[in-house]
This record gives structure tokens, C-alpha cells and sequence, in this order.
């Protein structure tokens, strides 16, 4: 006999399989409760950032000044350049790259914007488009170091940061640029359209570029794969270092734009204003929004959702009186959470097999 | 609960055994090592081992196989101790008996199971020596320095002992792959001081092991076995299963399908167990070749460790390549995709010479590659089964400056239909999907392609016997339309069984070439063998 089965199967010794065996579970309730699951990692942000609204709202300590429209205006206005800056640095998370010189190349190019107008008197049109162009070739210089030399993208960016801030104090003899700004472009930055800061509208605009290029091109597709598995993208014919760099090109440029609009929504060149802070608040809204919406996955929704819920409760707390440091702890901290669910949800996503 | 008998499984009819050994629980009766009894696993879901039990005879080398979600792994990780089994099993080695539901790693180390993963766990930057002790702390003296010379003394001993011929201080990089796995043997059973009393675990200990390797690794296996150890290895490899194992234990769906002893382990029977069906046709009668067209032609391609191969590929051929790790067949492969820099020596495609300068131009041409690494070289683990498929033809979807998302999932559909592919959904993610069913995703990716040019470096490597029937399928499909394949195989009998005509790479050429009939898996042996003696 080939076959010397189940060998001890002896007296009274349950060998039959256990009733139910056959059909084990229920696979409609474990199916709901999946569907359930996935549904509240989606909009469990969402939820949170309206009860964070709602609280701030009711709280007697800030319901008197909170649900106000020119406070929700405010922040709206103020928030706009952070986002841009955290769609910035999303993109070449995407590809699984980081750009720590976002704030600071914000930083430099908002003082060179200014400066070009009140030192060198150049016209509105060329002290935004240099800036920008500026801000691009930070990024191509990053991206080059990181896609063609291969160097880590963390110590390069980390480093150029620094040298950006350097180069930022030398630039204005740390002192701010107020007067020789256009006031045409001040005109386009500051103020209301449609009851709203302008500024909110610059945000929306880039903020669909982004998700468009993301999500319905194939080069939005191709840097996911890149960010999943550098070399079988390799293998499927994807010119990986050029994609790379694109996405850090296109980063600086963003943060040159986000340069830009800080002149025209101040009216002044600071050097006190873009700097790494600004890069760890991009950070954490974009950790923060790859765990909605499309869990999992940097996406411009989530992180849309994740910069106003961080602002919100930061300027929720002020209002209440909380001491200042609490800003950074809680952006600090908001980034620590951000990444550990996220990691999470990407280890149950990746191994649950 | 039913008396004695079989556990109902119509397939194996045998399966009410008289049973011999009825007293569960005063520990293993005498001539058996381990006995695992009525081991049940339930998940929230899924049952994932039902009423399991067999016996391991000391001193024997005994298989445990099974198709992928067979259960094997959640047995393994029973007896480790990583996850608890449910009231009612045990699991007894020597006169000691462990509750199933009661297991813990520590348990495991008492009971003298000794385990070695797929994946060794060997640090390749430190030395050999060092890796031995590096679970167990340093011996050091007072103060804290480390007693080099007392380890490596003890280290000697432990290779002397199992027959390693590697030196304690080499490091583990530097070793073969198959020197790599018993230093973690040896790492493993260093604390068994001589007498054979525990039961060695290898968790398919061959699994990313080039044939060679394998055969030096089991010569081991068989050595340790003669000196009385008792082996339990999980292996895919049905080979090496019917060349080294004295008795196979099968799982199917979590139950014990059978178990084969001896001359009775054959790979009808094995297939038979495993697949709960008799595969007739495991392999897939291949068509004629149809055409004398020369699609492909290398003229002395040399590069990396290629040293002029020349060679020419018919429409509709399947020209398998065999050769040891390291003969460049890898390496063949890439040149031909334009991932590897071709030194000198030419390609003609249709009778055309081509240039490549990069992938791009290689798919342009209708080429594509199934890389040996699927984990590393091919998968999108974190992306969606849709996104994988459609991973080498994105830019067929940009239409008016959107990305059709939906025509991709359509298409997505159908191809998981078309090649065989069990997935909840085409959203499923990639790494949810067992081995046999993301390599036959990655197969669709450059098949749904149309290529006329197919290279597949191990194709069928840690898939289980019902996915590579599947993947034969496909390639037979393929090859029916006029593709032509490239096989790199270290499994020879799959490439006397799919290959029209093979080619040894020997010293970086082509050493020799076999056609049809003489494809025979012993002639490939001997021909990759003699290869390796030519080269020392």
C-alpha cells in the first residue's frame, strides 16, 4: 500500500473533521465587516477633523471666537502656502524619494522675489517666473544628486536646506524686505474673491494640477510604481532616474510658487518665514493624508484634508490660550502618528497574505 | 465526535490505517522522533489545519509538502511555538507531550525542535564563527572582551561535526549558498551536544537554491540523518522530495492527505496527494514547431560573464538554457532585454540587427522578460492586482488626457480570467495573493502584450504544482500564436518537458546543445555538472 495514512488514528481519537469544517466563519458577515473597516480607514480623518470643528465650536472656552467666519477665513488664507508646500513634497514621496528643502527653498525664493522688485526694480512678471525657475532648478540639482549619483535623498536635501537658509541670511543681511514690492502683485495675493482669501484659490488650482497628474496621467502612475518596487518599474521599461528627477523638479518649482505667493499674500521678503518648520508641517499633513481617502497612498484629497484639520486645531488651541509651544508638539506629534498609522496600514495591506 | 477511521477524504482511499499507537499522551512511542496529534488551527474565517496527525521516525528524513494554503507553514509555525494550534492537538518529541493550544518558542527549545527558516537568518558580514553565537550571547571574559579564541575553537568543532568545510572565520558572504544554509544548520543544532534526541525543522531550506546547491545541501541533509538525526523538511521541490526523503507527509486544505513511504514516493503519487487529482498531464504536450523563421540570433554576445554566445531562436521554439549559477544565463537574459550592457558581439531580430539601448527599445521590438526575483524584480506588492497587470502597457490607456482607469479594470478582469488567476477582485492587493498567483499575474503582464519574444528566467520557482501546470499552459498558449521562448530553468525535468532544444552555457558559450528527445533531465545534469568540473 502507498499510502500508510493518518497513522495514529487510534481508539477514540477524533479524526473526523470538526462539524462545520466545511464552511468555516460566515463569509457575508466577514465580508461587511471588511467593507466596514476599510470604510472607516478612509474617512476616520475626515470624522475627526469635523468633530475637531464641531468641539472647537461648543468648547466655552473658544465658541465665542472659533466658529467665526473671519477666523475660519483666516486660516484658510494662511494655509494656503503650507499646502502648496506639502503638495511640493508629495510628490517625490510618491517615488518613494524625500525633499527636506521644500520650506527653505519657499524661503529663498520669497526674498528673491522681493528683492528683485525693490533692488533691481525688475518688473512683476520676471520677479515671479525667475523665483520659480529658481525654485525648479533647486529641485533638478536635488533630483540629479539623488537619481543619477544615487546618494540618499534625505541627507541631500537635509544639507541643501541648510545651505538655502545660509544663503537666505546672507541674501537679506537677516533683515526683511518691506518697501519696492509691486503692489500689483500684493493686489493679486492679499485681499477677498468671492468672500474667500485669494490666496485659497491659488491652492485649489495647484491642488488639481497635482491630483490630476497623479491620478490620470501615466506619469502620476509610473511614480507609484517607482515608490512600490524601484526595480521591477526598472524592468517594465520605466526610465526610473528621469522620473525622478522630474518629480523633484517639479517640487522646487512648487516651492517656488509657494515663495512667490508668500510675497504677494505678505507684501514683504522675511527671513524669518520658510524655513524647515515649514518642511516638517508639508511632512506631517502629507504622512497625515496618506492615511485617508485612499489609505495607504499619498493623495492630494487627504492631504488637503490633513493640512486644514492640523491648522484648525492648532489655531483651535490658541484661541483657548494654550501656551505657544503647543504648536510645535502638536505638529510634531501629529507627524509621529501620521507615520506610525500609516506604516500600519501599509504592513496589514502588504503582508496580510 | 467519530470513532476511528479516516477523516473522510474521498481521495485517498486508504486513509483508516490500523493504527498502532494509541496512547497520546505519555510523549512519542519508542522509534518515533515527533508525533504531532489531531492539530486543528482556526482562524477567524478559515479553518487552516484540520485534524492533522502523523509521525516522524527518529533518524529519518521525512517531507512535509503541500500546494501553497495547504497548511504546511501554520504547521511549522505550530510546532515553533509562533502561533498557538486549538484544545485538542498535541505534540509530543521524545517522552515529552505540549498541549496544542499551549505552545511557546521557549516550549519548542525544550522539546529539542531545532529550526531553520526559508530565509536562513545568517548575517553574510560577519564570520562564521560570529554567526554561531550571535543568538546565544559571547563567551567573554570579566570586563566584557570577547573570548576569540575559545570561539573559534568551539566553532571548528561544530564544523568538524556536521562535515562543513568552511573555516570559522571565513565570512558568510563569501560562502555558497548551500554552505550558507548548514552553517545555520549547524547554528541551529549546536546546542544538541552530540546525541540525536531533537528533531531538525527546515522550512523549505532549498527554496532559493540553484540546482547545485540543492544537491550539496541534501548530500548534507543525508549525512546528518545517517549520524541518527531526525530531519522534518518543507519543500515545493518534488524532486528532491522522492531523492532524499525517507517518508512524505502530504497536506491538502489544511487535512492530512496521505503519507508515502519509500519507493512509494513517486511524483505521480506526490501530484496525486497534492492536488487531489491525478495531473495526467503536469506537463503540456507542446506543439510541433511550426516555422524555420529565425526570430532571434546572438552572435558571440559577450558581457558580464559571457564570453561569446552564439545562438538562433525559431518561431514558436522554445530553447531552454541550462547551466549553473553564475554561467550568465541571468545575465543572457537581461542582454537580450536591454537591462545588461552587451560588451561586444551582436542580436539580429527578424533577420534585422538591433541596437538596445534600453528596455524600451527591447519591448518596442516585442520582447518581454519574467525576472527570476519576483518579490524584488517584478511585483508591486503594495499596489492593486489591476495595477500590476497593466504595469508594462499604462500608455495604452492615455486617450485624451485622462487615464482610462475603468478600461483598465475591464481588461484587468478578463485577464484574470484568461490566466487562471483566483483573486477576490482585480482591486485585490498584489501582496495578498499567493506565489503561484502573483507569478501567473506577472506572466499576463507580458503576455496580454502579444510579444513575439518570451524570456523566462525560473518561471515556475516556489509555485506549487496546480499554479505550474497553469503556467505551462499559458506558455503553450503562447507559443500556439507564434511566440517563441527563451527557458531558464534549474529544474531540468521541466525543461525536458516544455524545451524543443537546450543549450548549456559552459565558460560563458554555449558548451552544448540537445534536441527533442535527448533533452533528458539526467544528460542536463551531467552536462551542468561537467561544466562545473571543466571551470575548477
Amino acid at each position: 500500500m502507498s499510502v500508510v495514512a493518518d497513522a495514529p488514528a487510534g481508539e477514540g481519537a477524533p479524526t473526523g473533521g470538526a462539524p462545520g469544517s466545511d464552511n468555516p466563519g460566515n463569509p457575508i458577515r466577514s465580508r461587511n465587516r471588511e467593507r466596514l473597516l476599510e470604510f472607516t480607514e478612509r474617512y476616520a480623518l475626515v470624522v475627526l477633523f469635523i468633530a475637531t470643528l464641531l468641539f472647537f465650536s461648543v468648547w466655552s472656552k473658544t465658541s465665542s471666537t472659533f466658529p467665526h467666519a473671519q477666523n475660519i477665513k483666516n486660516v484658510l488664507g494662511n494655509e494656503a502656502v503650507t499646502g502648496i508646500l506639502a503638495l511640493a513634497i508629495m510628490i517625490p514621496l510618491v517615488c518613494g524619494e524625500f525633499d527636506f528643502s521644500v520650506g527653505n527653498t519657499a524661503g529663498l525664493t520669497q526674498v528673491l522675489c522681493a528683492g528683485f522688485m525693490a533692488r533691481l526694480g525688475m518688473p512683476v512678471v520676471l520677479a515671479v517666473l525667475i523665483p520659480i525657475g529658481i525654485g525648479g532648478f533647486i529641485g533638478l540639482a536635488n533630483g540629479n544628486t539623488v537619481a543619477r549619483v544615487g546618494v540618499n535623498s534625505l541627507i541631500v536635501t537635509l544639507g541643501v536646506s541648510s545651505v538655502l537658509l545660509g544663503i537666505v541670511e546672507w541674501y537679506t543681511g537677516g533683515q526683511s524686505i518691506i518697501n519696492h514690492i509691486s503692489q500689483s502683485l500684493v493686489n493679486l495675493g492679499a485681499g477677498q474673491w468671492l468672500g474667500l482669501p485669494k490666496t485659497i484659490y491659488y491652492l485649489a488650482v495647484v491642488a488639481l494640477i497635482v491630483h490630476y497628474m497623479l491620478e490620470h496621467t501615466p506619469f502620476g502612475r509610473y511614480l507609484y510604481s517607482i515608490g512600490s518596487n524601484r526595480d521591477a518599474a526598472r524592468l517594465v521599461g520605466l526610465p526610473v532616474e528621469r522620473y525622478v528627477l522630474l518629480a523633484f523638479t517639479m517640487s522646487g518649482a512648487l516651492a517656488g510658487v509657494a515663495g512667490v505667493l508668500l510675497v504677494a499674500y505678505n507684501g514683504t521678503g522675511s527671513p524669518q518665514v520658510g524655513t524647515i518648520v515649514d518642511t516638517l508641517q508639508a511632512l506631517a499633513a502629507a504622512y497625515l493624508g496618506a492615511t485617508a481617502i485612499k489609505p495607504g497612498r499619498f493623495n492630494v484629497l487627504g492631504t488637503m484634508i490633513a493640512i486644514f484639520f492640523l491648522a484648525y486645531t492648532v489655531t483651535g488651541l490658541s484661541l483657548a490660550g494654550v501656551a505657544d509651544w503647543i504648536n510645535n508638539v502638536f505638529d510634531g506629534g501629529a507627524l509621529f502618528v501620521a507615520v506610525l498609522v500609516s506604516t500600519i496600514i501599509g504592513r496589514r495591506r502588504a503582508g496580510a497574505g | 465526535m467519530s470513532g476511528a477511521g479516516g477523516p473522510g477524504d474521498p481521495a485517498v482511499s486508504d486513509q483508516a490505517a490500523p493504527a498502532e499507537h494509541v496512547v497520546p499522551t505519555a510523549g512519542s512511542p519508542p522509534g518515533v522522533a515527533l508525533r504531532v496529534d489531531h492539530l486543528s488551527k482556526t482562524f477567524p474565517g478559515t479553518r487552516a489545519l484540520d485534524d492533522v496527525s502523523f509521525e516522524v521516525r527518529s533518524g529519518e528524513i521525512h517531507a512535509l509538502v503541500g500546494g501553497n494554503g495547504s497548511g504546511k507553514s501554520t504547521l511549522i509555525k505550530i510546532l515553533a511555538g509562533v502561533y498557538h494550534g486549538d484544545a485538542g492537538g498535541s505534540i509530543a518529541v521524545g517522552d515529552t507531550t505540549v498541549a496544542a493550544d499551549h505552545t511557546t518558542p521557549a516550549k519548542a527549545r525544550a522539546l529539542g525542535l531545532h529550526f531553520v527558516h526559508q530565509n536562513p537568518g545568517v548575517f553574510p558580514a560577519l564570520s562564521v564563527a560570529e554567526n554561531m553565537v550571535i543568538g546565544h550571547g559571547f563567551n567573554t571574559r570579566p570586563g566584557g572582551s570577547i573570548r576569540w579564541r575559545a570561539l573559534r575553537r568551539q566553532t571548528q568543532a561544530l564544523l568538524d561535526r556536521y562535515e562543513i568545510q568552511v573555516r570559522p572565520e571565513a565570512l558568510v558572504r563569501s560562502l555558497r549558498p548551500a554552505e550558507r544554509a548548514m552553517v545555520a544548520i549547524a547554528r541551529a543544532l549546536q546546542d544538541q551536544e552530540g546525541q540525536h534526541t531533537g528533531v531538525l525543522v527546515l522550512d523549505e531550506p532549498t527554496a532559493s537554491l540553484p540546482r547545485a546547491e540543492v544537491v550539496r545541501l541534501m548530500g548534507a541533509l543525508n549525512r546528518f540523518a545517517a549520524a541518527g538525526q531526525t530531519i522534518l523538511f518543507v519543500s515545493h521541490r518534488l524532486d528532491e522530495v522522492i531523492d532524499t526523503a525517507s517518508q512524505a507527509t502530504v497536506l491538502r486544505d489544511g487535512k492530512l492527505a496521505g503519507t508515502l513511504v519509500g519507493d512509494d514516493i513517486t511524483e505521480g503519487r506526490l501530484i496525486e496527494l497534492i492536488a487531489g487529482r491525478a495531473l495526467d498531464h503536469m506537463y503540456p504536450v507542446m506543439p510541433p514547431l511550426a516555422s524555420d523563421e529565425v526570430v532571434l540570433e546572438a552572435k558571440g554576445l559577450t558581457g558580464g560573464p559571457l564570453h561569446g554566445v552564439d545562438f538562433q531562436l525559431r518561431q514558436g521554439e522554445v530553447l531552454g538554457v541550462a547551466g549553473l549559477l553564475g554561467s550568465g544565463r541571468s545575465e543572457l537574459l537581461k542582454m537580450i532585454f536591454g537591462a545588461y550592457p552587451i560588451r561586444s558581439g551582436t542580436l539580429e531580430f527578424q533577420g534585422r540587427r538591433v541596437k538596445l539601448r534600453d528596455i524600451g527599445d527591447a519591448m518596442d521590438l516585442g520582447i518581454a522578460y519574467v525576472p527570476e526575483d519576483r518579490g524584488g524584480e517584478a511585483a508591486f506588492l503594495d499596489q492593486t492586482l489591476a495595477d500590476n497587470v497593466v504595469a508594462s502597457s499604462i500608455s495604452n490607456y492615455w486617450r485624451g488626457l485622462w487615464l482610462r482607469n475603468r478600461a483598465m479594470d475591464t481588461d484587468a478582469r478578463d485577464i484574470i480570467h484568461q490566466y487562471f488567476i483566483r483573486a477576490s477582485s482585480e482591486r485585490q492587493q498584489m501582496g495578498t495573493l499567493s506565489g503561484g498567483n502573483q507569478q501567473k499575474v506577472i506572466v499576463a503582464r507580458w503576455l496580454s502584450r502579444n510579444p513575439k519574444v518570451l524570456l523566462l528566467d525560473e518561471p515556475t520557482q516556489g509555485v506549487d504544482v496546480n499554479a505550474r501546470a497553469e503556467i505551462y499552459q499559458l506558455i503553450r498558449n503562447a507559443v500556439r500564436q507564434g511566440c517563441s521562448v527563451l527557458l531558464v530553468t534549474s529544474d531540468f525535468e521541466e525543461m525536458s518537458h516544455v524545451a524543443d532544444r537546450a543549450i548549456v552555457l559552459r565558460g560563458g558559450r554555449v558548451g552544448a546543445e540537445l534536441r527533442g528527445a535527448d533533452i533528458e533531465a539526467v544528460r542536463l545534469t551531467e552536462l551542468a555538472f561537467s561544466t562545473q568540473e571543466v571551470a575548477s
